[in-house]
């Protein structure tokens, strides 16, 4: 193989399922980061996030074959990614509904202010912690990563009216959520 | 006044609400090295799992192997008696002993063996555009050129027979046209979208077939 940088997508898809185990390693370099933000927004937690890409990233090789259009991994490690992020934020909202539920988390927003981005992060972060996964992924999508409705659609496979109503009930709710804690 | 467009309006919100959402994120440097330590695991997984398949292929060669075929009930019956007949034969023509035990004796492995069938799934898939077409599956590892379609006859009509074993099966076909290759799923049978944005279709083989359609047990 030549030099990684000079390597399509769909050279180094090729070169994997030709038996070069080693040069999956080119595209883990390529997109380590490219879903990191999306995960972490999804999740709220950066140990969930590492998790869920990292699930991702094996999956994508064991299932490398079924990659339809190699020359756009990218894209359909993305779609790996978000449904990783999906399974994880089940499988961990089922386990923190067992164990707080009832807690009001948003009192704990009217206990800060937002003085750095950082603060402020954590504040929306938490705001938008208490939406539903499906309103979550749709805004985070659109607002965070500013994908189009038509990319989104690809993306998730939803149509696109259904992706806007989502969007259009998370931005309710997160105004809705922002407003009372900083009412209270 | 403007129409108000529920799907449109209030979808926004607030640039200072979300541009601190946007601030780049990166993963711990460890993190390549930790994937590539799970995908070599899953390779020397891959590797052992073919190695045995391979030594069970090299232990069993093609005349020890138990292969017996799908017939229908008049066909099976057709051949027992056959068989049976053959085993009559014999027997009258070397002891001459007491024929109902050796008849009894020469059915009973028949019998045992009609359950464990070989299934042959036909595909057949039309594309009067089609340079040429293959078939990917969990059969076949998806490997895109391991199951080549014929032409059946110059008419846009792909054929393969394929061997396959009880179960449930996700497949689909990789069409290729002048300069073009796409994957499509079997219009005749029941769709499926994976993970992976996949679209493709189910064949449950040696059960009840999921919807009418071309693919099925012959």
């Amino acid at each position: 193989m030549g030099a990684p940088k000079d390597l399509t997508d769909a050279d180094v898809v090729a070169a994997v399922l030709a038996g070069d185990v080693d040069a999956y390693s080119v595209l883990v370099h390529r997109y380590r980061d490219a879903y990191v933000r999306f995960a972490i927004r999804m999740l709220g937690d950066r140990e969930d996030a590492d998790d869920a890409l990292q699930s991702a990233f094996v999956r994508a090789y064991r299932n490398l074959a079924k990659c339809q259009d190699p020359s756009r991994f990218g894209a359909w490690l993305y779609q790996i990614a978000v449904n990783e992020c999906r399974t994880l934020g089940t499988r961990r909202g089922r386990r923190e509904l067992r164990l707080v539920r009832g807690d009001t988390t948003l009192d704990q927003l009217g206990d800060s202010r937002p003085s750095d981005d950082l603060a402020a992060r954590e504040e929306i972060q938490r705001a938008l912690d208490q939406l539903d996964g499906d309103q979550r992924e749709a805004f985070v999508l659109k607002h965070v990563e500013e994908l189009s409705y038509e990319e989104m659609a690809e993306l998730t496979g939803l149509g696109v009216s259904a992706l806007k109503m989502r969007v259009k009930r998370a931005c309710e709710r997160l105004r809705a959520l922002l407003e009372e804690v900083h009412h209270d | 006044m403007t129409d108000h467009d529920p799907l449109l309006d209030g979808d926004d919100i607030a640039p200072h609400l979300v541009q601190p959402l946007r601030a780049a994120e990166r993963l711990d440097d460890t993190f390549p090295a930790r994937v590539m330590s799970a995908v070599h695991a899953e390779a020397r997984g891959y590797e052992r799992a073919a190695k045995a398949r391979e030594s069970h292929a090299l232990r069993t060669g093609w005349w020890r192997r138990q292969r017996t075929v799908r017939l229908s009930p008049l066909g099976g019956l057709v051949m027992a008696a056959g068989i049976a007949g053959l085993a009559v034969l014999a027997e009258r023509a070397t002891s001459g002993g007491d024929r109902l035990v050796k008849l009894r004796d020469a059915s009973t492995p028949l019998a045992r063996a009609m359950p464990e069938t070989v299934h042959v799934v036909r595909f057949v898939f039309t594309d009067p555009l089609a340079k040429s077409v293959s078939l990917v599956g969990d059969f076949n590892a998806w490997a895109r050129d391991a199951t080549p379609l014929a032409e059946h006859a110059g008419d846009g009509t792909w054929v393969v027979s394929v061997e396959l074993p009880r179960g449930r099966h996700e497949y689909a076909f990789v069409v290729r046209r002048e300069g073009d290759e796409r994957w499509a799923a079997d219009p005749f049978a029941l769709p499926v979208r994976d993970d992976f944005g996949t679209e493709s279709s189910i064949v449950t083989v040696g059960g009840p077939p999921y919807v009418p359609g071309r693919a099925g047990t012959t």
